[in-house]
């Protein structure tokens, strides 16, 4: 546990990206413990004072076209943006670690279906899938979540799978047929261990996919109107563009850094799971 | 009786050209990559298995592992079919058979340490009741292998460590087990000359030690004849030539032993060697024949090769080749 600790931390220190993305995030989840702090208002609460520019006094982003606080719909804003993000991400990538990895090791028929499988679901247009399962089945937000991991599964299938093909015909799952290990335990022990990176590194970078996928669902009114979320703050801010800019562009920005957020977290994972990442030094 | 017994076995694979026409075609053409194998060992015994590259002789090592299943044939262990014995306890046919791998870069799983990466095996098969004394068996192996500190290296990854200390943890976690049937495929060909000794005398040891069979495959005709009590040749999925190591390497028959021994390098720069020299690339094993496989690289071919496969003759006791042209 403690070599675990000190390799964690020395990977922190070496690698930049990484860093970004690790204090990115403890910083959005720090925002979202204390929301009720650091926002001055309620963003529920309705004022008189519409379309306040920024920098005035008590509204420092300014109000919208309700009267609500920019600032404080922001700081609540980062909670459905993360929830989002990590419970559609780990559909996604959950469904298609095990639905890629079963396929490719096991190869023969089941590696065709799968194929097949992962072929039909990248045809079919992605957004359109969404936009249809929303309207039929109402736009909460658990449906949003559910939606956006069940469509974006077949990018991590297709790299699982790939992982799969080629880690079956290494010596150590050869090796560890020979030791007698059963199908399940190379499954679980050596396949998904030795290919999961490529997923995870995907993974953290379709998180940012997913915010930006329910931000577009928000822009178009599909949102769940009952939560406060950036994309439905830009949708809100649309028709205000030219007088009230900093309602859209505020969130905008909010949505793009943690986007960034994700995308380093991501990169400097994929660098340092590699077991051969040489912790900064030369070779 | 004799302790391990191969009969006929074959591995043929499905040859696709990747056209439509494959799905409808009735007259399937096969990769022959392992045509009809017999040998037989005793317990101790170590069988040298050389030939060319592509010649089926790790198809033979995989299929006598059973990580391949053969086509056709059998492979006798103590007089009962390693396709029963996997069926009935595959556990037991594993502790039974065991094989060491060419790569030793490869052979463990790069995200584990040593120490994991030994227990698991141990673990698997109930060797040893708790942690504590697993460590210990694995901390013992260890050193008895020549890998000190044992301590430091269990803690290490695969990539930290050279390829002769990879290969040697390779057989040390075969022996875990207890095998009685080993196979050995190429097993130094990708370390350095320095240590390869230390490998094959552990696999010499393994035999004569521990009473196990041992098959050992290779292209380095001089290291098999070192290691090895009998020597069969491979060519295209065919044993042609097979005897006592000293008698194969110095009374060569068939004329594709007599070509891969000429050609050996000798230890001794001055020594006149008339080299025989074989033209042209080994045939493809996609349905060869009919007639001797070689007779189309052979000196010593006429008509009569090229119509039926010859037959297997016994040239002196114990040696035999397969070649109808055989001067004695």
């Amino acid at each position: 546990m403690k070599a675990v600790l000190s390799k964690c931390l020395r990977a922190f220190k070496a690698d930049g990206q990484l860093r970004f993305g690790v204090i990115g995030v403890i910083v959005l989840l720090l925002v979202i413990i204390l929301a009720p702090i650091l926002a001055p208002h309620d963003p529920y609460s309705y004022e008189f004072v519409r379309l306040l520019p920024p920098g005035s006094e008590d509204h420092f982003l300014g109000t919208n076209h309700m009267g609500q606080d920019v600032y404080s719909m922001l700081i609540f804003g980062v909670g459905t943006s993360l929830k989002v993000a990590l419970i559609s991400a780990l559909i996604s990538g959950a469904l298609g670690v095990l639905i890629g990895g079963l396929g490719g090791f096991l190869g023969g028929w089941v590696d065709q279906v799968v194929s097949e499988i992962i072929n039909i679901f990248l045809m079919i247009p992605t957004f359109f899938l969404i936009l249809l399962i929303i309207s039929l089945f109402g736009n909460s937000i658990a449906n949003v979540m559910i939606v956006i991991g069940i469509t974006t599964w077949p990018g991590n299938a297709k790299l699982m799978r790939a992982q799969a093909l080629s880690l079956r015909e290494r010596t150590f799952v050869r090796s560890a047929v020979a030791l007698g290990e059963t199908k399940t335990q190379i499954l679980f022990k050596y396949i998904l261990p030795n290919g999961i990176f490529p997923v995870v590194a995907n993974t953290t970078r379709s998180m940012a996919g997913a915010i930006l996928t329910e931000a577009s669902l928000s822009f178009l009114g599909l949102g769940d109107p009952n939560i406060i979320s950036w994309g439905q703050m830009i949708y809100q801010g649309k028709s205000y563009i030219t007088s009230a800019w900093w309602i859209s562009a505020f969130s905008g920005i909010a949505v793009i850094l943690t986007v960034i957020v994700f995308y380093m977290l991501g990169d400097g994972l994929n660098h340092v799971l590699n077991p051969k990442y040489n912790y900064g030094r030369s070779k | 009786m004799a302790y391990i017994e191969i009969k006929d076995a074959t591995k043929w694979y499905p040859h696709k050209s990747g056209k439509l026409r494959d799905i409808f075609r009735k007259d399937k053409s096969f990769v022959k990559a392992v045509d009809g194998v017999n040998l037989s060992m005793d317990r101790g015994e170590i069988l040298g298995v050389i030939g060319e590259s592509g010649c089926g002789k790790s198809t033979l090592g995989r299929m006598l592992t059973r990580l391949e299943d053969p086509t056709k044939g059998d492979v006798l262990v103590d007089g009962v079919s390693t396709a029963e014995l996997i069926k009935k306890d595959p556990l037991k046919f594993r502790r039974t058979v065991q094989i060491v791998f060419q790569n030793p870069f490869d052979t463990f799983t790069p995200r584990d340490t040593i120490q994991k990466i030994l227990l698991r095996p141990l673990k698997h098969h109930k060797i040893g009741s708790s942690k504590e004394e697993r460590l210990e068996i694995i901390k013992k192996a260890l050193e008895a292998g020549g890998l000190v500190p044992a301590e430091d290296i269990m803690q290490r990854y695969p990539h930290e460590l050279s390829g002769g200390q990879l290969q040697r943890i390779s057989i040390i976690r075969a022996m875990f087990l207890n095998p009685s049937f080993i196979i050995a495929d190429e097993p130094v060909s990708m370390l350095d000359v320095s240590v390869r000794a230390d490998i094959i005398n552990m696999l010499i040891d393994l035999a004569r030690n521990h009473d196990a069979s041992v098959v050992f495959i290779s292209h380095d005709i001089a290291l098999t004849r070192y290691i090895s009590d009998h020597v069969a040749v491979m060519y295209l999925g065919k044993v042609v030539e097979y005897g006592t190591a000293d008698e194969v390497i110095n009374n060569p028959k068939h004329p594709y032993t007599k070509a891969l021994i000429s050609n050996c390098a000798s230890i001794d720069p001055f020594e006149e060697l008339a080299t025989i020299a074989i033209e042209g690339e080994p045939p493809t094993p996609i349905n060869p024949g009919p007639g001797c496989y070689f007779a189309p690289r052979c000196s010593m071919a006429c008509e009569e090769c090229l119509k039926k496969y010859p037959e297997r003759y016994e040239v002196s006791p114990g040696h035999y080749a397969c070649c109808d042209r055989i001067e004695s």
